[in-house]
């Protein structure tokens, strides 16, 4: 009985935990599905004639894989301000890495040669969105309610943020 | 007859010609300066719309330059740094700059008045495009970080393309420029015609004014010639008077000393003639210095209040005999109760009997004179008048028979004796006492003299006129 007891207690922790993650993922799954505007919108120059990204090219881009669209501009990668829930999201979701991961990349890359460009760091929404207007290349990430007609929204694997699925929804809490 | 009416017509424009060279000067003046406020007004419209226009145009013009500079360099400040944020912030200068060459370009073309303008815009727009689009992807390539890139196409299409625009904006400042230089010029012919209007009329004034004033001496100095000749003309009249009853009194004098005249009758006939003729002398002597005093304007007189109908009387007294001599009849009609005027009796009657005496000279055969005397009750003056039935005056001569010395050629040439100076002397006592000496006359027909002075004090007796003294007493 006793032994029991205490097997029932060792059974339950992971579940209560499991439970907790599947929980809380679900909730963030659902506030993307419910609140289009805390999900990322990936967005690009107007002239760019790309519309839609799978995730791995995305990543690909993100990481300087890729240095040039097909119509020939440079990729111009800008993100935001160290600090930025979007910034963290984009870290976390497109990149896999954390703030220290991301610089070291970063930085290895552009000794090895691999990465070309590094990102531009932007200091706010607005300005990023007027980078994008006027870089041909540029690509970065905005709110979607930060997302204006300067500058156009590409799909990620089809998807729209404001779509069920979408692959990039903002985590508030990644806030440091 | 048409000598007759010219010459007076004549006169008068001889009189007036300064008065009609001033008029004249007038209306110059009055016409060329209508013609300067016209030029200026003018010259103030060129003004106003060269400012609106070329100057406006010229300052614009400044602000459209800059703009063009500012997107140029805008986008080379990009150049200078890798920050992202910066190189945003000279983006949106370099597009704000931009946004006012372009809003200046679209203000320029809309109020472009010349085809010459409207080619010169249109090139401007057209390469300010082009140029905007080398600028989009100079920056685009410098927020890409192709630096190298950007630098390259600046080079080879920016700098190539802004040339243009700066050429085609050096074409704009010319034709403004040229459009300020045509409207100076239209100012400064404005200007110099109204210089030379003004100049035209200074010396149009000055040419009139000296041509009026050198009229107005002439007449005065006409007048003064005119004056002497009649002085003269006073002095020969005068002595020939005088000789006249001295040569007779020295003839008659000399035959009663010669014992030529014995006889009783014979000398009460002479001494009657030496009689009559040194009473001639006398007369003449009197009325000369009774010119004389009348023409000292400062002259005084005992004043006192007159009874009118005396005044008639003792002047139709003194000239009884020469009335009577002539065979004269003669109307009395005095308006009964007159009141007193203020004056001096012996001038008075002087002043009447000399109207008396002219309707006996100048009756031409009609012995009548009628002598009256009313009062005016609208003027509250007493009017004294002296009717004759005589030769009258021709129109062109009334302006003058009271000018002292003045003779009518047709009494010089009619022989009728006289200084020119009884009618002088009567208008002069007449105004003496604050009254006037009008005439009225018709050639062959009659004069009126007409005698009015006011009542002494301010109030007027009760006048009536009594059935009587309607009727004209008879001498």
């Amino acid at each position: 009985m006793r032994t029991g007891v205490s097997i029932q207690r060792i059974s339950l922790a992971p579940l209560v935990v499991a439970l907790c993650v599947v929980l809380t993922s679900h909730s963030v799954v659902h506030a993307s599905r419910n609140n289009p505007s805390q999900s990322l919108a990936i967005v690009v120059n107007r002239s760019n004639p790309i519309d839609n990204l799978s995730f791995g090219e995305l990543r690909k881009i993100f990481m300087g894989d890729r240095s040039h669209w097909p119509n020939g501009h440079r990729i111009a990668v800008v993100m935001l301000n160290y600090g930025q829930p979007e910034r963290q999201t984009v870290l976390r979701l497109v990149y896999r890495m954390d703030e220290d991961g991301y610089q070291d990349h970063v930085l290895r890359g552009m000794f090895r040669g691999d990465v070309f460009v590094a990102p531009k760091t932007l200091a706010s929404p607005e300005i990023l969105r007027k980078f994008v207007f006027n870089a041909p290349g540029a690509i970065g990430y905005l709110r979607a309610r930060d997302v204006d007609d300067s500058v156009k929204v590409v799909r990620i694997d089809g998807l729209l943020p404001e779509e069920e699925d979408y692959r990039l929804p903002i985590d508030e809490r990644s806030r440091k | 007859m048409v000598r007759r009416v010219a010459a007076p017509v004549q006169r008068i424009i001889s009189r007036h010609v300064p008065a009609i060279l001033l008029l004249s000067l007038l209306l110059a003046e009055a016409g060329v300066g209508a013609f300067i406020i016209r030029d200026l007004t003018r010259s103030s419209e060129t003004v106003q719309k060269m400012y609106s226009g070329s100057v406006q145009g010229l300052l614009k013009f400044g602000d459209l330059q800059y703009h063009a500079q500012e997107t140029r360099r805008s986008t080379l400040y990009a150049l200078t740094t890798n920050d992202g944020n910066l190189q945003v912030e000279y983006a949106e200068q370099s597009r704000e700059a931009d946004r006012l060459v372009t809003q200046g370009i679209k203000e320029y073309l809309a109020g472009a008045r010349t085809p010459k303008e409207t080619q010169a815009g249109r090139h401007l727009a057209d390469d300010w495009q082009a140029y905007l689009q080398v600028r989009d992807d100079v920056l685009g390539r410098i927020l890409e970080s192709s630096v190298k890139e950007a630098v390259q196409v600046d080079l080879t299409r920016g700098v190539p393309q802004f040339e243009r625009v700066r050429q085609d904006l050096g074409q704009i400042k010319e034709i403004y420029d040229e459009q300020a230089s045509l409207q100076l010029a239209t100012v400064r012919k404005l200007s110099t015609a109204s210089t030379i209007r003004l100049l035209t009329a200074l010396g149009l004034g000055l040419l009139l004014g000296s041509v009026a004033i050198w009229g107005f001496q002439k007449i005065r100095m006409r007048s003064a010639v005119q004056l002497a000749k009649l002085q003269m003309d006073f002095v020969a009249s005068v002595s020939h008077e005088l000789r006249t009853p001295i040569a007779a009194v020295l003839s008659a004098a000399e035959n009663l000393r010669d014992g030529f005249v014995t006889k009783r009758d014979d000398i009460i006939q002479t001494s009657t003639l030496i009689t009559d003729q040194a009473t001639q002398l006398g007369n003449l002597v009197d009325q000369v210095l009774s010119f004389a005093s009348t023409a000292e304007s400062n002259q005084l007189h005992p004043l006192g209040n007159l009874r009118i109908d005396e005044v008639v009387d003792d002047a139709l007294r003194s000239t009884t005999s020469l009335l009577q001599e002539k065979g004269f009849i003669v109307e009395r009609q005095i308006q009964s109760g007159l009141p007193p005027v203020v004056g001096d009796f012996s001038v008075l009657s002087q002043c009447v009997q000399n109207l008396i005496v002219n309707a006996v000279k100048y009756s031409n055969g009609n012995r009548w004179v009628r002598v009256s005397a009313g009062i005016d009750e609208r003027s509250r003056q007493i009017q004294l008048r002296v009717h004759d039935h005589g030769m009258g005056i021709h129109d062109s001569d009334l302006p003058h028979i009271f000018e002292p010395f003045f003779r009518s050629p047709e009494v010089v040439t009619a022989r009728i004796k006289g200084t020119g100076l009884g009618l002088s002397i009567a208008k002069r006592s007449a105004e003496a006492f604050g009254g006037t000496l009008a005439v009225s006359s018709q050639v062959g027909v009659g004069t009126v003299f007409t005698i009015s002075l006011p009542v002494a004090g301010h109030e007027l007796a009760d006048v009536q006129f009594s059935q009587d003294s309607k009727i004209g007493d008879r001498i």
